[in-house]
This record gives structure tokens, C-alpha cells and sequence, in this order.
């Protein structure tokens, strides 16, 4: 039994700075979790971008394949991925600690999970839909996409990803049906893997209300500021330490980061990332 | 394992602190059955020989304690009501009360935290090396409070409450009080890393950003006090008892400060921000 992170890359319609966000994530991985549990896949549109990356050996498996543009790709990740498990992750995500041992109580408990929780810098859970208003208006479960666990022989998975991919396909005809309290200009992961699991009757089954995986989404209008915001970076520093410690403000980080601002991965913040991916792994 | 209560008071031109010490101290002794010491300085102490409270002090009081009095330099904006004005605040020797207290868990309360209730006695037995009060809450039911009663600037940590705390002396609540202190004497360079206004030196700040960072920068689930029930300084107290407060409170929903209704309790703490009206009713009692 495999199991190994899934991250995607599609630079024809992304920019090329979601291939640094991919390898960051991909080395943070390697970071921090351990051994059985650090393996990363990558699926990208043109495997040639990888040779200028100094460590491509971060990622295990490369997987060249550009059918889908942008993020729709990500509906494919159950017939994608090499692992027989796998959590798919957003690209612009950091690990931050060990979490093998969620992986293992994913693994005992589900075939396919999706968080609906996310916490705020400060550790608070995210209560504002601002940029959820299609969720609350639809009745959509609350779910995240960014880290989504399944077991690649699943025949609930099968359903869900399908179904996913139709919606993907079709989304203005799954708009007019089921969205129509709250159209969104584009049908993104979040929205139709919370449709797909609304429709398959299957949203309290794939998710749990304990407080991990703790995703800490750094859209800057859900940080409980008193203020409206552009940019998280603009108000808070990111600040890694050489032991690839992460504080974003004062507060030192133990989750699942997604930092939303592609350009945050700065060549300092790689550098410092590789040189402990090198101290671990030689 | 010995149990106590310490209120510190520095007088000022404005405020007779020790007078107000010695009515909260008669109620938590009152309503705690524990010793109460007093934390204050020799300025103070001939002051109170002088207008007559000192002799009620030695009976009331398990302990005068002193230390030395800080420099002038902390000021603050008070209201009395509808009149305001600028007084000195005296507050920087809260962290002296690990090296000053008598007992192994204390208990600190401001001087104008008034106890109606034991409630605070269910606390003693927490193993916690120091708890503080997380949440205030507005005793009018307006909810009067603003972003920075909940956190100590716009981007920053939650603000937690030193009005009431409590302590074990070990060695871990000691690396607490003098993280304390550094931040009082590093108070401008602090207030840049976390990003709040350093201009008026606040316990509740400092307290809060100690905690933080002997957290490991993070929020835990540690035990908290009970809320604080606040009355502010635009309301009036006009009338207390052993059991019971009686106040106006400035109406939050009027276009103008001033107007007023009618507001009691009766078996519950309050913190009474508007200290002259206390200090008036206080001077009666005593």
C-alpha cells in the first residue's frame, strides 16, 4: 500500500510561479514528514519546466499531462495519482509539521475526506464566507479542496471524482440547477467537489468536525481584521526561521498553510527550504 | 500550600488607590475567606497615616507590603462620567507580585475590582502556573467594547485581562513575571514586534504578550479566569453594598454622553473603570 502528496501545475493558463509554489510545497513535505509518508507526485503540462529547479528530485514521481487547463485538472486526480492514497494539495501550500499520524487516521477511517474547517493566522476558525457566498446561499457543505485525501480504489471516490469531472464539463448547466441562489463566475474545485458531495448525499460521511488537518487559509478578507485587506503580506510578516519554523505575525504556525499569494515564495524562501531538505535527506 | 489575595495601590493627586484597596480587600475578605495583602509605597502609606485609613489597613490587611514607587511617567485619559481628564496610572509594578508575595498561589485583583461572590475560589486547585482572565464583559448588555478590548492591536494577539489573575509560585510562573518585567523595561521595542500603542504602559497588554510568547507564540487552551463584568468609566456607580452594586450607565445607544438609565447587581464581581464615583461612595463607607 502506497501513499504519497499529489500536487498539480498547468502553466498555460497559471503562471509559472505556481511550478516555485509546487516545489516549495513538495520540499516542505520532504521537511517534515517522515518516512513512507514524504513521497510527492507532480502533474504538470511540460515535464522540461522541472530542469531548472536545483532539487528535482523532490518530486518522486512526475507525471506529464496537460488535458485540462488551469485548476480543472485537479478532477482528475484519482485517475492521476501513482500512490493507491493520496492527498491531493493545493500548490500553494506549506506543511509545517509532522502529520503522518493524521494521514494514518485518514487511512483507518475514510475513502475519501475533505476538511471543512479553516483557521485564520491567529488560530481562530474561519466563520465569514466573504469569499463563500455560493456555499451559504446553496447550502453547500463547507468543504475545502485544498487537501483532499482518498483511496484510489474507491468506488466513493470513483463516484466523486466523476461526478466532478461532469460538473467541470457542464458548469453552467449544473449552475442553473443547483447554484441558482447564488451563481458563481466560475465553478472552482471548492464549489463542485462541495456539489458533487451534496448531490451524492455523501457530505457528512467525507469530512469530520475534529480540529485536524488545521488549514490556515490566508485569504486576507476572513482574517478577523477590523479592516478590508488586499494581501495578508501586507499587514503581517512571513518570517521562516533556518529550521523552516514558520511565524506569520506573532504567531508561530503548526498547520496546514495556504498562503494564497503565489509571489511569497521568494528565492530566500527556497533557499532556506532546500538547505534543510539537503541537511535531512545527505 | 498557603492561599492569598494581593492589591496593589499607588496613590495619586488624583485617585486615593489605597482607599479603594481597602474596600475591595474588605469584600474579597469578605466573600473569599482568604488573607488579603496590600502592595503599595511609602508615599502612599503616609498618606493614609495622614487622612486616618492607615490604622483600618493594619487590621484589615494580612500584609503591607511595599515597594519602591515607579517614576511618574505612565498616564492615562479617565472619565468621571461625562467629565474627562488625564491622570497618572501607576501600574508598573504588577510584575513584582512573584517576588512579593507571602503565599504559594495569590490571587491578584485591581484595587477597583470589586468581589461579590466566591466563585473565584473554585480556581485555586487548576494546575496552571499562572491564569489569566481572557474575556470582559459589559455589565449594561451593550456590548461597549471595541477591536482593541479583544486584541492588542489590528493584526495582533488576543488581549487578555490582568484585572484579576492568579498564580502559583513556582519556577515557570517565574520566567512568566519576568518576561513581564522585560517587557516594561523594553516597552517601545515590544510594542514594534507586536504592533501596539506603547504610548500608555498597560499590564493587560504586557501580560498578554507574555503569555504569548511563554505559549510558544501560539493560542492554547489553558484555563482562564471568569469574564470580567466591566462597568466603564462613563458610568456611574452610585451606590454599593456587601452584596450589591448600583450604577448609571451611560446609554451607548443615545446620540450624546450624558444620558443615563439605571443598572444593579447583585452577587457578581465588577471592575469599576469609573474610579472617582467608587472612591466617593468608598470614602463614605470607611
Amino acid at each position: 500500500m502506497s501513499f504519497g502528496y499529489l500536487l498539480f501545475v498547468n502553466t498555460k493558463h497559471q503562471s509559472h510561479e505556481y511550478l516555485l509554489n509546487a516545489y516549495a510545497c513538495a520540499l516542505s513535505i520532504k521537511n517534515t514528514q517522515r518516512e513512507g509518508y514524504d513521497k510527492v507526485a507532480l502533474v504538470i503540462d511540460k515535464e522540461w519546466l522541472l530542469e531548472p529547479l536545483t532539487n528535482d528530485w523532490v518530486f518522486d514521481k512526475v507525471i506529464e499531462w496537460g488535458e485540462k487547463e488551469g485548476w480543472d485538472g485537479r478532477s482528475y486526480m484519482d485517475k492521476l495519482t501513482p500512490w493507491d492514497e493520496t492527498v491531493c494539495l493545493d500548490a500553494d501550500v506549506l506543511l509545517t509539521h509532522d502529520f503522518s499520524h493524521w494521514i494514518d487516521y485518514l487511512s483507518d477511517t475514510f475513502e475519501l475526506f475533505l476538511p471543512s474547517k479553516a483557521y485564520t493566522y491567529r488560530g481562530e476558525v474561519i466563520t465569514s464566507d466573504y469569499y463563500r457566498k455560493t456555499f451559504t446561499a446553496n447550502k453547500l457543505p463547507n468543504f475545502y479542496s485544498l487537501f483532499t485525501y482518498f483511496k484510489k480504489e474507491s468506488p466513493l471516490a470513483t463516484d466523486f471524482f466523476t461526478l466532478n469531472r461532469s460538473i467541470i464539463d457542464n458548469p453552467k448547466e449544473f449552475a442553473n440547477m443547483f447554484l441558482t441562489d447564488h451563481k458563481p463566475k466560475v465553478i472552482g474545485t471548492d464549489e463542485a467537489f462541495a456539489l458533487s458531495a451534496k448531490i451524492l448525499g455523501i457530505d457528512t460521511d467525507i469530512t469530520h468536525n475534529l480540529n485536524f488537518p488545521r488549514i490556515v487559509h490566508l485569504k486576507p478578507m476572513i482574517q478577523n481584521w477590523p479592516w478590508p485587506a488586499n494581501k495578508v503580506s501586507d499587514h503581517v510578516g512571513f518570517y521562516l526561521n533556518d529550521n523552516c519554523e514558520l511565524k506569520i505575525g506573532n504567531y508561530q504556525q503548526n498547520g496546514v498553510i495556504h498562503y494564497n499569494e503565489k509571489t511569497l515564495i521568494t528565492k530566500e524562501l527556497i533557499s532556506i527550504l532546500e538547505h534543510k531538505a539537503w541537511k535531512k535527506t545527505f | 500550600m498557603t492561599k492569598g489575595i494581593l492589591v496593589f495601590a499607588h496613590n495619586n493627586r488624583d485617585i486615593d488607590y489605597a482607599k479603594l484597596a481597602l474596600y475591595s480587600a474588605r469584600l474579597a475578605t469578605e466573600h473569599l475567606k482568604l488573607p488579603v495583602s496590600l502592595v503599595t509605597d511609602t508615599s502612599t502609606i503616609e498618606w493614609m497615616k495622614e487622612c486616618g485609613t492607615y490604622d483600618r489597613s493594619t487590621e484589615l490587611f494580612d500584609k503591607i507590603l511595599t515597594v519602591e514607587r515607579p517614576a511618574p511617567t505612565n498616564y492615562r485619559k479617565l472619565n468621571d462620567g461625562k467629565e474627562p481628564s488625564r491622570v497618572l496610572f501607576t501600574n508598573q509594578t504588577r510584575h513584582k507580585s512573584f517576588e512579593i508575595t507571602p503565599y504559594d498561589k495569590t490571587l491578584v485583583i485591581d484595587a477597583d475590582y470589586l468581589i461579590f461572590n466566591d466563585n473565584l475560589n473554585a480556581y485555586w486547585d487548576l494546575e496552571q502556573d499562572v491564569i489569566l482572565a481572557k474575556n470582559v464583559y459589559d455589565l449594561s448588555g451593550q456590548d461597549r467594547f471595541q477591536y482593541l478590548d479583544s486584541y492588542i492591536s489590528e493584526t495582533g494577539i488576543d488581549l487578555k485581562w490582568a484585572t484579576t489573575f492568579m498564580f502559583t509560585k513556582n519556577e515557570k510562573s517565574k520566567i512568566f513575571f519576568e518576561t513581564v518585567k522585560n517587557i516594561l523595561e523594553n516597552n517601545e521595542i515590544f510594542s514594534q514586534i507586536f504592533r501596539y500603542n506603547y504610548m500608555q504602559f498597560r499590564n493587560d497588554i504586557a501580560f498578554s504578550v507574555a503569555n504569548h510568547i511563554c505559549n510558544g507564540f501560539q493560542e492554547v487552551s489553558n484555563y482562564t479566569l471568569p469574564a470580567i463584568t466591566v462597568t466603564l468609566d462613563k458610568d456611574k456607580l452610585v451606590d454599593v453594598s456587601n452584596e450589591s452594586a448600583t450604577f448609571l450607565i451611560n446609554d451607548a445607544s443615545g446620540s450624546r454622553l450624558g444620558d443615563y438609565f439605571a443598572c444593579s447587581v447583585k452577587n457578581t464581581n465588577v471592575h469599576i473603570m469609573n474610579k472617582k464615583s467608587l472612591e466617593r461612595l468608598v470614602s463614605r463607607q470607611i
